[in-house]
């Protein structure tokens, strides 16, 4: 406890750039994180889509995509994706990935992290919009067709709007996992907040580098921790209060279900 | 492709079977400390629930990757010797023990308050309620959600290989014989196979105990 806590062994934190340079790590996993969100949501909405379609064979098959890729572990990917990406693709991203991204971005194996990312949670998001959608009354649908609807009017006008609405609490915390799974990337070399944080504690308090205040990994990683404790639990209290706003917003009642209601409906 | 895992046979059962040990202590670990955060969490005194709840936020929302090298590089700068083994079953299980937690707190709520109550006015203590009333029900009704949690940690396994050298799991395995053999496909494939093993074998065990014991309210 006396190690943990003798400000000594925190000073590293306000000499020097020291602190922005975690900071700057950590934004790194902040941008990664937006990127893979988006695409992931929007894919797992189309592979949701897909493992509900009518036509037996592509129902299969998108069912067969999402159970693989959600269940193996996202860092064997990330892995298999940097270790098997043609030489060509990697040094086409380096060269001619957009100017506006951050240099963190441009690297070459970055494609590999975001793409490891967006299969592993667009097949867990897939498979709990499934789960929202099938648990909406049958005869929503049923009144949608009896309205005349198309099939697509019955999923953007009716199904879409309720059965998304409900996962909402389970998809914010897969989105929270997301943002917790950007430090895997630190394995494939990208320069994010743990990466970064090693550094630090390697290079800190070493007089041939530079620096004679030494960063002991342990309240380095304890402070990287805590940014991450912080981002999420804002995520979480904001996702709370849009919940709020929204079962406000329309009829009042409480419209995503409950915490064990929804694991219950995606375990199955 | 079969020759690659006909010829490293031994490697990927090792790193099989090095994985499944660290899930097995990983889960004992999980679900003990996960039954005694979501006592917590449940318990009259608003201290003690304050303190499941910072508990679980803590550890639910901290990276897996973060805790690892807390729990073993900072531990052991701090000079404590611990083993890779201990430093990696134990933050597995402390991470997932958060998420056992809340499931079980959520499997508690589930649980009529009337029982709590009927149970204390028969003259049970609070800590006999819990374990013969409250908590035997509450684990059946969280059957489904125990069940995933158990394959995220079959998952988040590789993470704790990948992170300490001296587990030499099932993907680490795989990147030996990659590395030895340049067959990456091949030997990823494999590792796979081993992985979605594992998770299919938890997902029928807990369809298995669902059918058997699960209360559906």
């Amino acid at each position: 406890m006396g190690y943990l806590f003798d400000p000594g062994n925190w000073e590293w934190l306000w000499t020097e750039r020291n602190f922005r340079f975690l900071l700057d790590g950590f934004f790194v996993n902040l941008q990664i994180a937006a990127v893979a969100m988006v695409i992931a949501l929007i894919a797992g909405l189309a592979l949701a889509l897909l493992s509900l379609a009518r036509l037996g064979p592509l129902r299969l098959g998108a069912k067969l995509w999402v159970d693989v890729f959600r269940n193996l572990p996202l860092i064997f990917l990330i892995l298999y994706l940097a270790l098997s990406m043609p030489q060509g693709v990697r040094q086409y991203w380096a060269e001619n990935a957009p100017g506006v991204l951050p240099d963190a971005l441009r690297g070459e194996l970055v494609l590999a992290g975001i793409l490891g990312l967006v299969l592993y949670n667009s097949a867990v998001l897939a498979e709990i919009m499934r789960a929202g959608i099938l648990s909406l009354d049958r005869g929503q649908r049923e009144a949608a067709a009896a309205l005349g609807m198309n099939y697509r009017q019955q999923m953007r006008l009716v199904i879409l709007p309720q059965g998304l609405r409900r996962m909402v609490p389970a998809t914010v915390s897969q989105l929270i996992t997301l943002m917790k799974d950007t430090t895997l990337v630190s394995i494939i070399a990208i320069q994010e907040v743990v990466r970064s944080g090693r550094q630090l504690s390697q290079t800190a308090g070493n007089p041939f580098v530079g620096g004679d205040v030494e960063a002991p990994i342990l309240h380095v990683m304890i402070f990287i921790g805590l940014l991450f404790v912080l981002v999420n639990l804002a995520l979480s209290r904001l996702s709370r209060r849009l919940e709020v706003r929204q079962s406000r917003r329309t009829t009042g009642r409480r419209v995503p279900l409950s915490e064990e209601e929804q694991a219950v409906v995606v375990a199955r | 492709m079969i020759d690659v895992l006909t010829d490293n046979f031994d490697r990927f059962a090792a790193g099989l079977w090095v994985t499944v040990r660290l899930v097995g202590i990983s889960l004992i670990v999980a679900f003990v400390l996960g039954t005694l955060v979501a006592a917590l969490r449940v318990a009259p005194s608003r201290l003690l629930r304050s303190l499941g709840g910072v508990y679980v936020e803590v550890f639910r929302n901290i990276p897996l990757l973060v805790l690892l090298f807390i729990a073993f590089a900072g531990v052991r700068r701090a000079g404590l010797d611990i083993s890779a083994w201990t430093a990696g079953t134990l933050s597995l299980g402390v991470y997932t023990s958060a998420y056992v937690g809340e499931a079980l707190r959520s499997g508690v709520a589930a649980v009529s308050e009337g029982q709590m109550d009927a149970g204390l006015s028969l003259g049970f203590s609070y800590r006999d309620v819990l374990r013969r009333i409250v908590l035997p029900q509450a684990f059946r009704t969280v059957i489904p959600p125990l069940g995933s949690i158990t394959i995220a940690m079959i998952k988040n396994s590789a993470i704790v290989g990948a992170s300490l050298l001296a587990l030499p799991d099932l993907l680490k395995e795989a990147r030996i014989v990659n590395s030895n053999t340049f067959q990456t496909t091949e030997a990823f494939f494999w590792a796979a196979v081993g992985y979605l093993l594992l998770t299919a074998t938890a997902t029928v065990i807990f369809r298995a105990l669902e059918a058997r014991y699960a209360i559906r309210r």
